[in-house]
């Protein structure tokens, strides 16, 4: 399960709202132990899709780098990253899926008509195959 | 010896370190030495071919392998190897995938389905996947709302307008006394989610028309009608037999409740039963003629358990055949329900294809923005009007038309009662010389009153606009309002 303090919550929510009606995305850092996360900073990273970014989102490696780099000069772990679905469900796509890593927690933001409608959180499988929702607290 | 940063998912693999040392001339040599030393790392960075996962990049410090020497980049003393994974993703167009496994919470959440054969995991999963969309969180959609949701249904869609009203708490129990004022939508998705966090829930705060049906009803796999009023009922109807969605209908009036499946396999739809709507006004809603409270609780449930029974594809689902439920005899009895080949929606000819205006189908007249500066005609008089004409000492005759049960609750001093119905055989009892004023609960009795005594010849008879509503929010606050 993972949770969110209000603060990189806060933080989330008004960049996908900012970007609205494109996807933003960006990294979460906090502390794990076992299966709970916590997610104590939000690091709001650039949408480097090339082409049309109202359905598409790519991080660049360098900006995870540089995101694991600051998580651990605090002592401290990327734990997941985030997205925003503007006018969409917070379901895990096809294309989520196909670009996804298993190793983190994924949160998306689904921004409705520019306001924060509903967050999932999603643990997506080693074959890229399915995603399992995990439960989220904010 | 280079050092490679674990990232924090791995390093339970990787001797819990959060970076290893080790020796190699190149990248490939010291990945591999990694993987060797912690044999469990191999899997989670290669695939079964030995090649690194699609979403692995390595990098060399701060330079991607891949446009350097790829696994054959020299490697130096002082140099980090950093594991990165390539993240992306998209909203687009294509469905969300099924969901294939349960996680180990949902296991034990729902065992006491998963220990039945008839549903078991395969069930459970279905339950998990479907997707269903609720017309109305009231007094039917309460029930479903708290069912479904404990059930497990993946996604469930909730269609509603309204804000909690006091008078709903009688029945809507997914809402609560502190929930009065709030929009339904929100009480009823924090309710379900307090039973079921894992459920998605899409609130679709409108009110359903021509315009938007189509498009919210087709990302579902059943429609569950538990709406209030037949303009809704004939537009969800035609919309699930033009997108082919089975609706599992719901009816409930004062003692009596009636369900089925309707659009479903051949079966017939709400036209094929009640090809035209009743005259407006005929058939009270729950605040004109009143419904037992535990009512829809039954009828709900019938449709609850319908989608479920859809879902998993199981038992015999009410496909042609109309459930009536006699609440006050506890008497259960079914008729069949034949698909009518004439139909104009599902027939073999259909002549309805696209959705039309449902207000006008069922005879209501467009309700028009009323001007701003309103003036009363002759044939109407507001409460703070009555209550001038007493304070004068005017001369005239109250009449109240409401029935005698709510002359019980509350009524204004001075009144007669005569129930709408009696006023034909006992018109005789008044004076066509008097002032008539003539009031009932919220003013639409009183109005067929008058209209009725001035085809009878009366000309100085006025409606009571608002009723004793309106009395107990303009002239006596202590007068209950019911």
């Amino acid at each position: 399960m993972i949770r969110i303090e209000p603060e990189p919550w806060r933080q989330m929510v008004e960049h996908a709202r900012a970007t609205y009606p494109n996807e933003c995305c960006g990294a979460m850092i906090g502390s794990v132990d076992g299966d709970r996360k916590v997610v104590q900073v939000a690091l709001p990273l650039e949408n480097a899709f090339t082409g049309a970014q109202a359905a598409r989102y790519e991080l660049r490696p360098e900006d995870l780098l540089k995101a694991d780099r600051e998580a651990r000069s605090r002592n401290m772990d990327l734990v997941g990253i985030y997205h925003s679905h503007p006018d969409c469900g917070a379901y895990f796509s096809e294309t989520d899926l196909k670009n996804s890593c298993p190793w983190y927690s994924f949160v998306v933001l689904s921004i409705q008509k520019g306001e924060f409608d509903h967050a999932n959180s999603w643990l997506p499988n080693p074959e890229q195959t399915a995603a399992e929702k995990e439960e989220l607290s904010y | 010896m280079a050092k490679v940063l674990i990232p924090t998912p791995l390093r339970q693999y990787a001797g819990k370190q959060d970076s290893v040392e080790l020796g190699g001339s190149t990248v490939g040599e010291v990945l591999g030495a990694l993987t060797n030393q912690h044999s469990e790392l191999r899997r989670h960075l290669y695939n079964d071919e030995g090649k690194l996962r699609s979403f692995v990049n390595v990098y060399l410090n701060d330079e991607d392998i891949r446009y350097m020497q790829k696994d054959a980049t020299p490697v130096k003393d002082s140099d980090t190897i950093s594991i990165v994974p390539s993240i992306a993703g998209g909203s687009t167009a294509t469905l969300p995938p099924q969901e294939a496994t349960l996680s180990k919470d949902e296991i034990l959440r729902y065992s006491r389905h998963l220990i039945m054969p008839e549903v078991g995991m395969e069930g459970q999963l279905k339950l998990k996947n479907a997707k269903v969309l609720l017309i109305g969180t009231g007094g039917l959609g309460a029930p479903l709302g708290l069912y479904l949701a404990a059930a497990g249904v993946g996604r469930i869609g909730l269609v509603d307008f309204d804000v909690v009203d006091f008078t709903n708490l009688q029945r809507q129990v997914i809402h609560g006394t502190s929930d009065v004022g709030r929009k339904k939508l929100d009480s009823a998705g924090d309710r379900m989610h307090e039973i079921n966090p894992y459920v998605q829930i899409d609130k679709h705060e409108i009110a359903l028309s021509s315009e938007n049906a189509l498009e919210i009803l087709k990302d579902y796999d059943i429609v569950v009608d538990g709406t209030d009023n037949f303009p809704t009922r004939y537009l969800v109807n035609d919309a699930c037999v033009l997108l082919g969605k089975p609706n599992v209908y719901g009816s409930i009036f004062r003692f009596e409740g009636q369900a089925t499946v309707f659009a479903y396999e051949g079966g017939p739809c709400y036209r094929c039963l009640y090809p035209e709507p009743p005259p407006p006004g005929l058939v009270p809603s729950c605040a004109e003629g009143g419904v037992l409270g535990i009512l829809p609780g039954m009828i709900g449930i019938v449709q609850a358990t319908e989608t479920v029974k859809l879902i998993l594809g199981t038992g015999e689902p009410l496909v042609g055949r109309l459930l009536l439920y006699d609440a006050l005899a506890m008497r259960f009895r079914e008729l069949k329900l034949r698909k009518n080949p004439d139909c104009p929606v599902c027939g073999t000819h259909p002549t309805v294809t696209k959705l039309i205006d449902y207000q006008q189908f069922c005879g209501i007249p467009h309700q028009e923005t009323k001007p701003v500066a309103e003036t009363t005609n002759e044939w109407e008089i507001d409460a703070v009007g009555l209550k001038q004409k007493m304070d004068r000492g005017d001369n005239f005759v109250l009449i109240d038309v409401r029935e005698p049960h709510e002359y019980q609750i509350c009524r204004i001093p001075g009144s007669k009662l005569i129930p709408l119905g009696e006023i034909p055989k006992r018109v005789n009892e008044l004076n066509s010389a008097d002032d008539i004023v003539v009031h009932c609960k919220m003013g639409g009795r009183s109005a067929k009153a008058v209209e009725f005594l001035k085809q009878a010849g009366f000309r100085k008879v006025k409606n009571m606009k608002g009723g004793i509503l309106a009395w107990s929010d303009k002239v006596d606050p202590s007068v209950p309002k019911y």
